[in-house]
């Protein structure tokens, strides 16, 4: 039969219109107009009895260059990433790793157990953590008290705060990394492991020259989806600083809505998001390189 | 949820049996931020006036998250038409609301068809509302200070009260300390005072009336803590800190936490809110609580002085120009208003001059014995920076909770503090 190119190219169109412009509503367009406004200074929501809009260049830019709380938020950014990107990996593999010694029912049970936190809403998350870690009623203080440690007001105190932040986000989040990882070990042969145990491998050599290797593709995709997700942290940082000092605790996307929603500086925002945009791509892209490369050299 | 169903059997059967009365009837659409103890006398005063206009006005309310979220939905909702017809306000939010351009003024023939006026309220409380362009934005309902709440029976066995009842060092910084220690060496108290330490933004209200105290301002010439201001709010601070190394007050405590120091008895005063008198009466009602009492704050410095803010009704910018229905508005407010005896059971104290002279009010306890300090108000600076929520409190709250709890020096933290607030 004769295909009908022209009509099947109008037929694609026509499928895929409903997607395009739902996608350039909800995206391009914002993104685009986002651009425009980082270069005003627009309010967050423009009221036509307000104040009338400028274009003040590039002012917003160069002023993030001398902005303490930028610097803070950018420094902070980059130390929570540092903080729970690798550590939050590595620690899921080893979770996974154990719980794929476990059989039957009781690795279903343990894994539930691993994945119990991530279900939960980071509102939850937060009031377990801040009632755990109270000052004054905390259950964790009393076990301080216990082990004759001094008590520490973790969320209070700018050197423990990112620290305790980034604990927090890896308790919660590590069960889907766990998950991957699971998946990851579950899809290597046992043939192979048979084979390496009759060559008299050890475990670490096991380890070093079959699983990590196999399961180098499931560590890249871990690796890549909590940098992504870490770079745009804000939920729990924003909750564990609530009356708490909140412009040391400050991270990117924490200084975009309060400079947005709390001091009304809708144009100085979009500068700092347009500079988060570019971070996070450029990131992304180098991340995906280095992956590429490293799983080039173990294949 | 008998009143729930009894306004949905009610609205159903207007809607189905009774068209003629719905067309009558003004639906007003009302938000507000009040989820606390006084959210639930709020919703006891719509429904009486559900009842008292049913035909002739329903209000349809709806409680929102305070702070941040609330104001962010009403410029949202501003901003595309679908604003209420009535909502809540703060007065210390009205110069930022009018920068933003979303409140109506309410016009002096409003002013007239409710009944009310400038005389009816106190100068502070109308010097609140009252926008930079000499046009008034807002209808006092309430002023909301905080205020020293105090353990009888602690302060009693530490010899620490008057004949009267009332805590005896309130008279200057070194009696107030020295009561402090009093209580500290009786060994009945773990803190002689509870106080909101991991809090910036709620020890603002402390840190301002102990500034005003000294007649010091924060905003003058649009210029932060200039001049001597800055050594103001040092001193402030100092003395707070000063309690904190004599170990005089609670560290590291959020609001809870502190509220619950002073309710088991672990602290035997507190600074707080006068919003929680209606935790303090319902529990001593209820036989779980010592006898308690609130007081206007200790003079630490050269005179009394305490901050306080309003709850204020507000029209949306851009509201419906029809005269029915910014009738049954007014109407709303100025019933609310005349009704607020009741509320200050939730522990405000009614901005009406009516409901405060009213004999009923003046035997109120404990709001009696703290109103005389209506007298000594400050409210925020007027600046779109200040107010709840506002850009200020980030900046204060950040240098005050280390200062608070000893980790900085005053003199670090203020300078710290002038120069974000003159940079934001």
């Amino acid at each position: 039969m004769q295909r009908n190119f022209k009509k099947e190219a109008l037929t694609a169109y026509i499928l895929i219109l409903p997607f395009v412009a739902i996608y350039v509503l909800i995206f391009v367009y914002p993104t685009l107009d986002m651009l425009r406004m980082s270069f005003t200074d627009s309010p967050l929501i423009a009221m036509p009895n307000g104040q009338p809009i400028e274009n003040v260049g590039v002012d917003n830019y160069t002023r993030l260059l001398r902005d303490r709380r930028f610097d803070t938020s950018l420094w902070n950014t980059t130390y929570f990433v540092a903080l729970t990107v690798i550590p939050g990996t590595f620690v899921a593999m080893a979770i996974a790793m154990s719980i794929s010694r476990l059989s039957g029912r009781l690795q279903a049970l343990v894994l539930a157990l691993f994945f119990m936190p991530y279900i939960l809403p980071v509102s939850v998350v937060y009031r377990i953590w801040d009632w755990t870690m109270n000052f004054q009623f905390g259950i964790a203080m009393y076990f301080f008290d216990f082990i004759g440690m001094e008590r520490v007001p973790v969320f209070k105190i700018t050197k423990w705060f990112m620290p305790a932040v980034a604990f927090v986000t890896i308790w919660w989040t590590a069960g889907f990394s766990v998950l991957l990882f699971l998946a990851g070990l579950r899809a290597i042969p046992a043939e192979i492991y048979e084979a390496a145990s009759l060559d008299n491998a050890g475990r670490w050599t096991t380890f070093r020259r079959l699983t990590w290797p196999l399961l180098w593709p499931v560590t890249a995709l871990v690796l890549t989806i909590q940098l992504i997700l870490q770079l745009k942290i804000f939920d729990q940082v924003y909750l564990f600083s609530q009356g708490g000092r909140v412009n040391e605790n400050l991270v990117m996307v924490y200084y975009i809505f309060q400079r947005a929603f709390t001091n009304d500086h809708g144009g100085r925002a979009a500068a700092i998001a347009v500079v988060l945009f570019i971070i996070v791509i450029t990131v992304s892209v180098l991340n995906f390189q280095l992956m590429r490369l490293a799983g080039g050299r173990n294949s | 949820m008998n009143i729930t169903w009894k306004n949905i059997t009610a609205s159903a059967v207007l809607v189905l049996g009774l068209p003629s009365t719905i067309m009558a009837q003004e639906t007003v659409v009302w938000w507000d931020f009040l989820s606390g103890g006084d959210g639930v006398r709020m919703k006891q005063l719509i429904s009486e006036f559900n009842e008292a206009n049913s035909g002739d006005v329903t209000i349809d309310a709806t409680t929102l998250e305070w702070g941040v979220p609330f104001y962010t939905k009403v410029q949202t909702s501003v901003a595309v038409g679908l604003a209420p017809d009535i909502m809540t306000y703060h007065a210390s939010r009205i110069p930022l609301a009018l920068k933003q351009g979303v409140l109506d003024e309410i016009t002096p023939a409003d002013w007239e068809a409710m009944g009310l006026g400038e005389d009816d309220f106190a100068a502070q409380i109308w010097d609140g509302v009252t926008g930079s362009n000499g046009k008034i934005y807002g209808v006092p309902l309430d002023t909301h200070p905080i205020v020293l709440y105090y353990n009888k029976d602690l302060l009693g066995a530490a010899g620490q009260l008057n004949a009267n009842g009332t805590p005896k060092g309130m008279g200057s910084r070194s009696e107030f300390t020295e009561m402090l220690q009093a209580i500290a060496d009786s060994g009945d108290a773990k803190f002689p005072l509870g106080s909101v330490t991991a809090d910036g933004n709620f020890m603002f209200r402390t840190i301002y009336s102990l500034m005003g105290q000294q007649n010091g301002e924060l905003l003058t010439d649009g210029e932060f803590l200039a001049g001597d201001n800055a050594d103001k709010l040092i001193n402030a601070l100092a003395v707070l800190q000063e309690w904190t190394n004599a170990g005089l007050q609670s560290t590291y405590t959020d609001y809870p936490a502190t509220v619950a120091l002073f309710t088991s008895g672990e602290a035997a005063m507190m600074i707080n809110g006068v919003w929680e008198v209606p935790t303090m009466a319902d529990m001593h009602a209820k036989g779980k609580l010592f006898e308690w009492g609130a007081v206007e704050l200790p003079v630490i410095f050269d005179k009394p002085a305490t901050y306080s803010d309003s709850h204020v009704f507000a029209i949306p910018a851009g509201s419906s120009q029809d005269p029915d229905k910014r009738a049954a508005v007014l109407k709303v407010m100025s019933e609310i208003l005349n009704g607020s005896l009741f509320w200050a059971t939730a522990g405000h104290i009614p901005a009406y001059n009516a409901v405060t002279n009213s004999a009923e009010y003046k035997i109120m306890e404990p709001n009696a014995t703290y109103s005389s300090l209506t007298a000594n108000m400050i409210y925020d600076p007027k600046t779109p920076l200040a107010g709840v929520a506002g850009p200020m409190f980030d900046v204060m709250s950040t240098y005050f909770v280390p200062t608070l709890n000893g980790e900085m020096d005053p003199a670090e933290a203020v300078e710290k503090i002038a120069y974000e607030l003159n940079d934001m």
